[in-house]
This record gives structure tokens, sequence and C-alpha cells, in this order.
């Protein structure tokens, strides 16, 4: 299949997707007991002025109705207004997209480039020491909260031994930002010959990458010994054994039939942390997407909640998109469906 | 250069004045963390954290006196002294009053302080009937209108003696109309969608810049007429962790942490690091009943209510032994509060005869729901353990959760209906007659439940037209004392306010809005 006929179809399957994703959210924030009319009234409001705020969101219009006018706005690019801020969902979401990729990259990569060579290794000798102490690591990355992770990694190098800059946002507060081009500040900085402001995102940077390169790392240490012992134990593997091949050899031809299901478990993987980066967020107060759709969750600002989910499922799309792209790239004998 | 006498005393005093100059100039900032950032600056239309900051930025013609207490700084509600206002004049009837505006008022685009913005300020608010409408609903105002550049004419329907507390609020507010005015459209004549994100006053700070759902910063006025503050920068921070912020302010990173909960309260007032402030507050934690419902309607079983609760308990379960407990709806940092009338101690035998006596002699069986939600963090075990209370003399209270916007709905004047519930409310104004019309009043849009006592109306109606001091608190004795015999909530406690800050910030003083002032505020 050409690529661009690859393309045209995963368009095409991913529409309908879509269009459940917006009537899901849509349903559940309006019948999972979020009323944003209480708080935007304020404590002096009378029914009639309630009533009033009701009308002017639309909210008093039956639920169908109310869909409807949602569905075409979006189709054109519409995420309506935040009922609390009164702002554009779209803008906000914008502003914040690269606020929470920059985190996500670093600390997923960071994860992946921890967690694959020591499943690999992990998996060249199993149940030896090393992959006891592993087992043991990647259990506890597992099972931590990670609230209660951010927590303490903040009380310790920070609070304790003064090491982590304070977890108040992006960068310090007494920084001036640096002018806005890809929306990091570390690459901004970097770009913009403002190492003051480089050198306080980097190092604010390091422990929500390191929270969440262990909470990534863990699953994937685990996944990448299994695939590893499979290939491991595969026909090919115990040919090329057979055969005599020098041990770096067989290696080489493990991790090179071990990278496409690795690949597609870190694709998994990223898409899957999108709960944890909002807790992240939440705690190094981040003001990234992450903190924005908790908050919109949490006040119940319907616009926001259901724009926040919207974008989610679209980078999930992209991202199995892009991973698809990758494998092909990697094993050109895999078809592009 | 030779050294002379007179260059020697010249340049002295010209090191004298550049030191000095330096001090007045140097560089303060103050960061404040907040569990959210500011998400709008129109007094009207409050949202969330609006009022933590336009209290900053709006101030008004009135203002209150402090005093000293117990060695604590606070407002002293009968002290209302001229603000922007320089001096007022009053009709023989009560219902005309003029005030003459203070000349050279500046904001910080420059523009003066005229009787215009007075004028525009209240039309603003009156159009948009929210806030400030009920502001001045209250304080019975019809019209305002300017009568000269600097006098400004208000009229009002009745007296109202609480008319001048009114005029400490930050809304209605005085926008600098010159500048406001050049961002309103047709559609939009109020300017509000530019109220979003900007400021506009005459107060000591103004909004610089304003990151949405992370900071807002605002710098201080360079032409507020009251001087200078010490912070001419305060970053207002969102960090939405509450342990986050309690351990920046530990550590030094933040000089202020927005309305620290109970817990982190009890946590923080032993670390030398971080100084914890505390006022009696004015509002008041209570369970209501509602005497329109059957079970309510006989006055003896909402005493008996009443007897089986006890508030020691409760203020050591839940508020930490650090609330202060009510007995009367008035609090007692307003003056005319009458500590005594309430006199409900625990006494569970007590509480049974009168159960008996009103027809209940083995208790209420049938359930009776006590509802809370999560408006207040109290509510929710102050509801658990007042029905726990409640089943020690044999009535059936079962707590239930509901959301606070349905709260909200069910206690909203034109409804109330809501039998049993927890809650807290307060006035703004720091005046007797204000807060039992608010609360107490068949028409207060704080009574919530329903309770309606003609003759408490009419001591309550009396009193908001009585401009005699002395005679406005005997007629509020009375009204306290009527109400108590009526005992249609069960009091609780006046929670009280927590203020943390670093250990060198001083000059903090308790506003009944529960906003600190940043201009009052040093760090030296």
């Amino acid at each position: 299949m050409s690529f661009h006929r690859f393309l045209l179809r995963r368009a095409f399957m991913v529409l309908p997707l879509l269009i459940g994703v917006v009537f899901i959210t849509f349903m559940l924030v309006r019948i999972g007991g979020l009323d944003p009319v209480g708080r935007l009234a304020g404590p002096t409001a009378t029914q009639a002025e309630f009533d009033s705020i009701r009308e002017n969101l639309g909210l008093d219009q039956p639920l169908w109705q109310q869909f409807g006018i949602y569905l075409g706005n979006v189709v054109q690019g519409d995420l309506g207004e935040s009922w609390l801020s009164n702002r554009p969902v779209m803008t906000d979401i914008k502003e914040r997209a690269m606020i929470s990729l920059e985190l996500l990259f670093w600390g997923v990569g960071i994860g992946a480039l921890i967690g694959v060579p020591v499943g690999l290794r992990a998996a060249f000798r199993p149940n030896g020491k090393f992959d006891q102490v592993t087992r043991v690591l990647s259990l506890l990355g597992f099972s931590i909260p990670t609230y209660w992770l951010a927590l303490v990694m903040i009380f310790v190098f920070f609070y304790l031994l003064g090491w982590a800059p304070p977890a108040i946002g992006r960068m310090s507060l007494l920084v001036s930002p640096p002018e806005m081009i890809t929306g990091s500040y570390l690459i901004d900085g970097l770009l913009t010959a403002n190492w003051e402001a480089a050198w306080s995102s980097a190092s604010h940077l390091v422990l929500p990458v390191i929270c969440l390169a262990i909470v990534s790392a863990a699953p994937i240490i685990k996944q990448t010994r299994a695939i590893a012992i499979e290939v491991l134990a595969s026909d090919t593997v115990r040919y090329a054994q057979a055969c005599g091949l020098p041990e770096k050899n067989v290696r080489k031809l493990v991790l090179r039939n071990s990278a496409v299901p690795v690949l597609t478990f870190v694709g998994t993987e990223v898409t899957g942390l999108v709960g944890t980066m909002s807790l992240i967020e939440y705690v190094f107060a981040w003001g990234g997407l992450g903190q924005y759709g908790l908050n919109a969750i949490i006040s119940g600002d319907f616009t926001a909640v259901q724009g926040y989910v919207l974008v989610l499922a679209l980078f999930s799309v992209l991202v199995f998109v892009i991973i698809d792209i990758i494998v092909h790239l990697i094993e050109p004998r895999s078809e592009l469906n | 250069m030779k050294l002379t006498g007179k260059t020697l005393v010249l340049s002295a005093a010209l090191a004298l004045a550049m030191s000095v100059m330096s001090g007045a100039a140097k560089a303060e900032t103050m960061i404040l963390a907040s569990p959210q950032a500011p998400e709008g600056f129109d007094g009207d239309a409050l949202k969330a954290h609006t009022q933590n900051v336009v209290t900053q930025v709006y101030e008004n013609l009135v203002a209150y006196g402090t005093m000293e207490v117990d060695g604590i700084t606070t407002l002293n509600p009968d002290d209302l002294k001229p603000h922007l206002a320089e001096s007022w004049t009053v009709s023989e009837d009560g219902k005309t009053w003029v005030f003459k505006l203070r000349e050279g008022v500046l904001s910080p685009f420059g523009n003066e302080l005229t009787a215009d913005d007075v004028e525009w300020g209240w039309a603003k608010s009156f159009e948009q009937k929210r806030t400030g409408n009920f502001i001045a609903r209250v304080s019975n105002v019809t019209g305002v209108k300017a009568i000269s550049k600097y006098e400004v004419e208000f009229t009002l329907s009745a007296p109202s003696a609480i008319f001048l507390n009114a005029l400490t609020l930050y809304v209605p507010g005085i926008y600098d109309t010159t500048e406001v005015k050049k961002h309103a459209t047709e559609a939009d004549p109020w300017a509000l969608e530019w109220m979003q994100s900007n400021t506009a006053g005459f107060g000591a700070y103004h909004l610089e810049s304003l990151r949405a759902d992370d900071q807002a910063v605002f710098v201080a006025n360079p032409n507020y007429f009251g001087g200078q503050p010490y912070y001419d920068r305060v970053i207002y921070k969102e960090i939405p962790s509450e342990a986050s912020r309690v351990t920046l302010l530990k550590a030094g990173q933040v000089q202020w942490i927005d309305r620290p909960s109970i817990n982190q309260v009890v946590n923080m007032q032993a670390d030398p690091n971080v100084k914890v402030q505390r006022a009696t507050s004015r509002s008041v934690a209570a369970a209501r009943m509602n005497p329109s419902c059957e079970v309510f309607s006989d006055t003896r079983v909402r005493q008996a209510f009443n007897y089986a609760v006890d508030k020691d308990a409760l203020n050591t379960a839940v508020f930490a032994g650090q609330a202060d407990i009510a007995r009367s709806i008035v609090s007692p940092i307003i003056a005319g509060s009458n500590q005594e009338h309430f006199a409900y101690d625990f006494d569970p035998e007590k509480a049974k005869a009168l159960l008996a006596e009103a027809g209940y002699p083995d208790g209420i069986a049938e359930p009776v729901e006590l509802l809370y939600s999560d408006a207040f963090w109290h509510q929710e075990p102050v509801a658990i353990q007042v029905a726990d209370m409640l089943k020690k003399v044999g009535i059936n209270a079962v707590p239930t959760r509901i959301t606070s916007s349905e709260m909200r709905a069910k206690a909203a004047p034109a409804e109330q209906s809501m039998c049993f519930f927890t809650w807290e409310d307060g006035p703004i104004v720091l005046d007797a007659v204000y807060s039992m019309f608010l609360m107490t009043h068949s028409t207060g849009v704080s009574n919530r439940a329903k309770y309606n006592n003609p003759d408490l109306d009419a001591l309550i109606d009396q009193g908001r037209e009585e401009l005699d001091s002395e005679k406005r608190m005997a007629l509020m004795d009375e009204a306290q004392k009527l109400w108590a015999e009526d005992a249609p909530w069960i009091l609780v406690a006046y929670p009280a306010t927590f203020e943390a800050m670093a250990p060198n910030v001083s000059g903090w003083v308790y506003y009944p809005d529960e906003h600190e002032r940043w201009r009052e505020l040093r760090g030296d």
C-alpha cells in the first residue's frame, strides 16, 4: 500500500473513533454531576441569576441540540470557549501542548533509554543477579504512586538536600522567559542565547523528568525483557546459535528482532502516561495540558474538558501513525496497514 | 577638588539622599502561592480568585480604620475614614449623600480620579445585576450621579446604617474610565472582555501580565495616592498542590500561601520558618434546620438538636481546637454581637426531655437526612460528627453528600428546599444589622433554610433605617435573643481565618472579605 493511501485510510478509520470520543465525553461531563453554574453565579446569586447563566451557556436546551451545535463547531476547528475564563479552548490547548510535550519527550525518552538496555540485559541472563535486582526495582517503579513519588522527591532533593530547584513551575519566577519560538523554555532559551533562561529551565526539568522516567521505565524494562526472552527462544535465534554465530552477532539479531514490538510498546506507553503526566504537572505546578485538563475536570468546565479529551484522542492516533511509519522504515517488509 | 566644609556637607547630604532614594527604589518581590491563578478581574462577575486580587486594585471612597486588640492589628468597624473621598455630607432625611473626592488621585495610566469614574462604576454594577448590584440593594442605593468634577451624589431609597460600610468594598468598583472606555465597544460597552485580563483602578497595584492557569504579575501603581508599598511586585503563582505550597513556604521560596487547610496550619505552627497568623472569622459554620419542614416545625425539636450537640468536641475533632465556639449568629468581631443568648450547652438529657415534650418520647426513628457538600472543607466532618451525636439521643440523622452546586441551587432564595444541612456564611460588611439581615431575615439571601419570624424581620427592618448606633445595637440585641430562642441553626463555630507567611512578613490585617491587602505588608 502506498504511503498516501495508508494515511488516507488511517484518517478514514479515525473519523468514527473521534466522533465516538466527542459523543462520549460530551455525555459523560453532562451526566457526571459537574455543574459550573453554581461556581459562575457566586454566593449572592438569586435563582433568577442562576437561570439566566444557565440560559446564556445554552444549558437549558435539550442535550441532543447542545451536542449538535458542539459537533458542528468542532468540525470547523472551534472547540468553544471555556466557561470559566471565556478564552477559546483551542488557544489554551495550543499554548500548553508544547509545555507538556517537552516534559513527555524527556521523561519517556530517558525512561526508554534506561528501560530498553536494562530489559535486554536482564533477558540475556534470566534469573541472574542483574535480572533479579531489576525485577524488584521495576516492580517498585510500577507500584509507587506517582503523586507520592513526586512529593517525596521534592522533599528530599529540594527541601532537605537543596540540590534541585523549587517545584514552582518551568523556570525560576525571577528569570524572565525567553522569546517564544517553539514554546519550550529550554529550546527557546538556547535558540535565543538566553543562557540564564535555558539553564533555569533545564534545572527545573530535572525532577519532573526523573519522576516520569521512573514511572515509564518500569513497564518498559518488564516488557522489553519479556519480548527479548521470546525472541531468544525463537527459531531464528536458535538456528543462529546452532550455526555457532558469535554471541555478539546473536545479540544483534535479538536486538533487531525485538525492535518492532518494543517500539510499539513504547508508543502505547506514551499515550498511556497522560494520567500520570497530569499528576506530575499538578505537583510541580508545571502549567501544561495535563494540569489544564485536571483543573477543567475539577471545576466542571465542560468545554475545556471536551477539548482536552478530544486533543488527547487525536494525540494517541498521531502517535500510533508515527510508530507505524517508523516500524515500516525499520522493517520495510511490514505492510503499512 | 578642594574639600571645604560646604562640599563635605553637600556630599554627605547627597549620599544620604541617594541612600534614601535607593532604599525607596529597592525592588521587593513577593511571591504568593495559590491553588489557582485568578480567572478574571471584574468584581461584579466573581470567578476563581477574582476577589483575592481585585481587592488589591480597586479601592473605594471610604476605608476602615484599624485598632490593636491583644497585640494584633484589626479593622475597627466603628471607624470609617475618608479614602478616595475627602469628606461627605448627608441630607437631613438621610437619603442624599454628597462625596467630595480627593483631588490628584492618579491611576497607573496617569489619569485623574473624577466623579464620572464613580458614576460609571455604579452604573456598570446596576447593569450587570451581579455582586455590585446586590451591595447596592442592601445599602438602599438607587442612583449615583456626578454633580461636578470632584463631587458625586448618592441617592438612597431609605436611610441606611450600612451605606458607608458598603463604600469600603471593592465593588461597585471605581475604575479609571478614561482607560477602560478605550477598550469598550458597541457590543461590550462596559469593556467586560478587556477586564477578563486587565485592570484599571486607583488602588495600590495593577495587573502587569497574566498567563492563564499559571500566574498573574502585579506591580505597584507608581502614582498611588497612599504612597509606595513595600512590595513593588507581587507574583500570584498557581501551585495546585497544597503540599507543594507548604514546602515552598517552609523553604523560603514563596512569602505567602493562600488559605491553608487546618491540617497544614497545625503542621506549620510548629515550624520556625513559617509565621501563621490567626483571626476570629466573621462567618459561622452551622447545621441549619428548615422550620418549614415538618420535623423542624416545633421549636422544642430545634432546641433539642442544639442540646444534643457537643460543640467543644466538634471544635477538637473537626477544627483541631483552633476555631471559636459560636454562641451567636453574629461573629464576636462585629460590634453588637452578644454571646450570652445562645445558651445551648451540651446536655443530652435535656435534649431527650424536649423531644419527649414535642411528641417524640422515643426519639426520631424516621431518617433525617443531614446534607453536606464540598463547598467548605468542614461541611463533611461536621455533618458526620453531628449525626453521630444526634444518634446518641435517639435521632436517626443520616449524613448525605450532594454536589456543591446542587446545594447552592437548593439554598437559593427562591428555593430553600433543604431541611437539614451544614454550611458556612458570613457578612462582608462588619455590621450586626447587616449580618442579621443577610442570614436571618425572611428575605436575606443567606437565610437559605426558610427561617421566617415576622417579629425578628420587624426588628431588623427597624435596625436598617435606624441611624443612632446605640438604638441599633439594642434592637440587634433583642433580635439575637429572639433568634436564639427559635434556635433554627445548630451553631457550631467561627472557623477562624489563618494566613501563613514567611517569618519576616509583617503588617497583616484581617479584612472581612478574608483577603489580605498587599500594600500593608512588609518584608523587613
